[in-house]
């Protein structure tokens, strides 16, 4: 390997980029290996799913979009850039923080991790789908009452996860919440409030 | 005890913040939430080397992928970034490239695919120099040089190498010793890793250059680019309206931002620059490492009589900040003398994180106090009371100080008298430990500005030039707005972060919002009250300065019945605007915000895992504006001492230089599992200086943290650790021999 170009080094997106590149199997996802790597071996043409569409029923918040994505986008993509939903952030695009969290099927999942081609037919819940109109969810009063957000940013993702939680436990335990919210960091450190707002939410809503 | 509260209408209540509901409903909109027509994607290349000569770089392959528009690197885009280097000029491409992460080039494409394609069709031919990158290393005289004076960060005023400071007779106070220690501790590059990656948006319209920044501080951002870019102030426009933390590493504008102008003046088009996740851990900065060789002489009862730092710190290829190691600052010391060398290294850029001189040094210093009590066979806590500052570097009054207050309550709160014993005396598997540390922070008044406009039907607009990064800056500049007009919060709207529309803040950084901008929301609003009491004195066959305003009723002092609507006064008045440009100053005194924290913890002498079972942060921030908000703003600086404690620390591999870790998961940051309950004291008293009697709030909870948590794990297994971070690995080899 030449050492003035960039080392090896498979990233997420790379590795997600390649599996979009056409039906899931080794030869595709060794396209997306190999080609992270040196330039005289690159194609752009080739760049594993570039510019290639598919036409895609995506259910958000009850709403059904027919749109076209691109092979290579992730859900967090799509949901911001082409739907306009940019409550769900993305804090490191690479599966660890928990900023994109949304709800698929009734499970909370880092959007960042999921191909938008994979989502047809499921059922996708964002942070802007909580509220019935004005009505806020009570997971949502409950973190403006005990402040459950300092900068915000990954508010979203906590919230999410907690609606995740409360759906399949109307009753948890402080033990119990903070595991259901272990996968969403929060670097102001905002954990107690986070916490407090998702059992608060649930004394509310029992 | 405390001066007495005075009575407040929503000051010291628990409010929560004004902005809350955007922000729980995915409304809020941050930098990178922006689209705008036409726009393009930016990404950036970096240096692989940690020290070499850029000899070629070949862009054509890249440029001629489809939807790539501009690319530019250090022969085509030579923009000084003078903020970004304080001892050798900088540029946002620099040639030769100084540590691993250095931008090289960057790419502007119709999607961030394709810029991130661009990047790797980029070749680069780069000649590698010797590089350095230990600290110690890079002082001695056969070490690679990084700048042209060697590696040495001498820069001037703050930004000097060796930092020097000293008082009272050192050796005068070593021969008054009864005993003199010396020990060693280290600390670690940690980065803040605020969740919101860096992203940049610029426009041109017809000469006027407008930055979407994610910056804690709009009106520093304007002057930074318009100096470097040589345009007046009137044809740059910064606006940052929600903003994903920083806690130090977005003051001002930053290289990103830069890149995003140059893409943007080339291709025609708004750019978006985002950084990636590896691109916010390598590609800006975190908080300097430190090695700080301590001599500390006490006498036979523990009271301190002289201190000597001799300490290196580690600022990376270059200078952004001081380097200074202040955890001294809580403790009376008669005679001090501290000799800190900021050293370049070609490293990670190390600059401001919360608090940016002290949980480093108050780790160093408080942990080794901590030492010197147990070999002197004294409770620490009758070191830590015994020693506590109780004037400004010994000589001045503090404007208000609480630590005594501080120290005895949380004592109490903790049970320290019951539950505090003998270092390493408890048997069994998992462990006992208490521990304490003291900290705060400097407290200072300084230049605000703020507008209000109030409209004819009552209601306020307040225009302050403030981000918010988390602290609820815009919710207590609004509190105070509430209270200093008379004027519930409901009816107050508040427009920030925007320097076409808002007035001059100094930026959120070094917790001045509350007492630089909020002073002048005060004048502002004491503006509109004379106004508004000039219109009402006809009205109520009272002179104006007899009136009084309060939950938007007008009425006499003197006899209260005699009263107006607010709406009534104004209604045919069009608009009142109050102003103010405020820059008070100390008079022979200094200021503090004050802290002692406690911890339990239980180490597992199995695992080398510890768990911090009770949490008592005790503070004097003087009065509490927004008491919701400031218990938060407490509880996430212990959480971030609490990883740079445990687990945080960017490693560089120490052959090739490159960073190894730069991800939330290899770099330990603290998750909800992690992070103790935290309680959160407040000496509630009244600074004379403070807005409605506050101090500083933001940054004192990081600085004990460190300290207070090392020397629980101390008490509970009689182990010293003098390096961070104190993880498993390291808690089982001192424990198992």
């Amino acid at each position: 390997m030449k050492d003035d170009k960039k080392g090896i080094k498979v990233t997420r997106r790379s590795f997600l980029k390649g599996l979009g590149g056409g039906a899931i199997g080794t030869a595709v996802i060794s396209t997306g290996l190999v080609k992270a790597n040196p330039a005289e071996a690159y194609s752009p043409e080739v760049a594993a799913g570039a510019g290639i569409k598919t036409a895609l029923n995506l259910k958000v918040n009850g709403k059904n979009y027919r749109i076209d994505v691109e092979h290579r986008n992730t859900l967090a993509e799509v949901l911001r850039d082409q739907l306009g939903l940019t409550g769900t952030k993305i804090g490191c695009d690479r599966g660890e923080c928990g900023a994109c969290t949304v709800i698929i099927d009734g499970r909370n999942m880092y959007s960042c991790s999921q191909l938008a081609v994979w989502m047809g037919g499921k059922e996708i819940l964002t942070v802007e789908g909580l509220a019935k109109g004005d009505k806020l969810d009570p997971l949502q009063e409950a973190f403006i009452e005990h402040d459950g957000a300092q900068c915000g940013f990954c508010t979203s993702g906590q919230i999410m996860s907690g609606k995740a939680l409360l759906l399949k436990n109307s009753k948890p335990t402080e033990a119990q919440a903070r595991r259901g919210l272990s996968g969403n960091l929060c670097r102001c450190g905002n954990y107690n409030r986070e916490v407090a707002a998702v059992l608060a939410a649930a004394a509310k809503i029992s | 005890m405390a001066q007495a509260q005075k009575e407040f209408s929503i000051v010291g209540k628990r409010t929560p913040r004004i902005d809350a509901y955007e922000r729980v409903t995915g409304q809020a909109q941050y930098t990178g939430d922006i689209q705008l027509p036409g726009m393009l994607y930016a990404r950036v290349l970096r240096s692989p080397h940690p020290h070499a000569k850029i000899v070629g770089i070949d862009t054509s392959k890249a440029e001629k992928l489809p939807g790539v528009k501009t690319v530019i690197h250090y022969e085509n885009a030579q923009v000084p970034w003078s903020s970004g280097g304080l001892t050798h000029k900088r540029f946002i491409f620099n040639n030769p490239v100084r540590y691993v992460g250095d931008p090289v080039a960057a790419v502007a494409a119709t999607d961030r695919q394709i810029a991130e394609d661009a990047l790797k069709l980029i070749e680069v031919k780069y000649e590698k120099i010797p590089h350095v990158l230990d600290a110690n290393e890079a002082l001695k005289p056969e070490a690679a040089k990084i700048t042209p004076n060697g590696n040495l960060s001498v820069g001037t005023g703050a930004f000097s190498s060796p930092i020097e400071e000293s008082w009272g007779d050192l050796d005068a106070g070593f021969k008054e010793a009864d005993r003199v220690f010396e020990d060693t501790y280290i600390t670690k590059h940690v980065n803040n890793a605020q969740i919101e990656r860096r992203v940049s948006i610029a426009k041109w319209d017809a000469g006027k250059l407008t930055v979407f920044a994610s910056t804690q501080g709009v009106s520093n951002a304007r002057t930074d680019i318009a100096k470097d870019f040589n345009l007046p102030l009137s044809k740059v426009r910064v606006v940052c309206k929600y903003m994903g933390g920083g806690f130090g590493n977005k003051n001002q504008a930053q290289d990103y931002d830069y890149m995003a102008v140059v893409l943007a003046r080339a291709s025609g088009q708004p750019v978006k620059l985002e950084f990636t996740r590896e691109d916010d851990y390598i590609g800006m900065h975190g908080r300097w490492a430190s090695e700080q060789r301590y001599k500390i002489g006490v006498k036979n009862d523990g009271t301190i009589t002289a201190v000597s730092l001799d300490a290196v710190t580690n600022m990376g290829a270059y200078r952004k900040q001081s380097g200074n190691l202040s955890g001294t600052d809580f403790y009376n010391i008669p005679n001090f003398k501290k000799v800190i060398k900021a050293v370049h290294t070609n490293t990670v850029v190390a600059a401001n994180y919360r608090a940016p001189a002290y949980p480093q040094s108050v780790f160093g210093f408080a942990s080794f106090l901590d030492q010197i009590a147990h070999e002197m066979g004294l409770n620490p806590y009758d070191m830590f009371m015994k020693n506590r500052a109780q004037k400004y570097k010994t000589k001045l009054p503090f404007t208000s100080n609480y630590l005594e207050q501080c120290i005895i309550d949380g004592a109490k709160r903790i049970g320290w008298t019951e539950k505090w014993h003998k270092p390493g005396a408890m048997g069994g598997v998992r462990k006992h430990g208490i521990g304490m540390a003291l900290g705060g922070y400097p407290f200072r008044p300084g230049l605000g500005a703020a507008t209000i406009r109030l409209n004819p039907d009552g209601t306020a607009h307040v225009l302050v030039g403030v981000s918010d990064i988390g602290t609820g800056a815009k919710s207590t500049m609004a509190i105070i707005a509430s209270e200093a007009l008379g004027i519930p919060l409901n009816r107050i709207q508040l427009t920030n972060g925007d320097t076409d529309a808002t007035p001059y803040s100094v930026g959120e950084s070094g917790s001045r919002t509350t007492a630089f901008t909020g002073t002048a929301v005060v004048a502002a609003a004491e503006d509109v009250r004379r106004q508004i009491f000039n219109r009402a004195a006809g009205q109520l066959k009272a002179k104006a300065d007899e009136l009084d305003l309060r939950d938007s009723e007008v009425f006499v002092k003197g006899d209260p019945a005699q009263k107006l609507p607010l709406e009534r006064v104004v209604q045919n008045a069009g608009e009142l605007i109050g102003r103010a440009t405020t820059n008070p100053a100390f008079k022979d005194a200094e200021g503090k915000s004050f802290a002692a924290h406690f911890a339990e913890v239980e180490v597992d002498t199995v695992t080398g895992h510890v768990r911090i079972t009770r949490y008592v942060a005790v503070h004097d921030s003087g009065t509490i504006l927004n008491r919701l908000a400031a218990e938060s703003q407490i509880k996430g600086g212990v959480t971030q001492g609490v990883g740079m404690a445990f687990s945080e620390e960017l490693l560089i591999d120490r052959v090739t230089g490159i960073p190894v870790n730069p991800n939330y998961r290899d770099a330990k940051v603290p998750t909800h599992l992690e992070a103790p309950e935290v309680e959160v004291i407040f000496i509630e008293n009244y600074d004379p200086y403070g807005v409605f009697g506050g101090k500083v709030v933001g940054e004192p909870p990081i600085t004990p943290a460190v300290a207070t948590i090392a020397n629980a794990i101390f008490n509970a297994t009689g182990r010293r650790f003098k390096e961070l971070p104190i993880s498993p690995e390291k808690i089982l080899r001192a424990v198992q021999v």
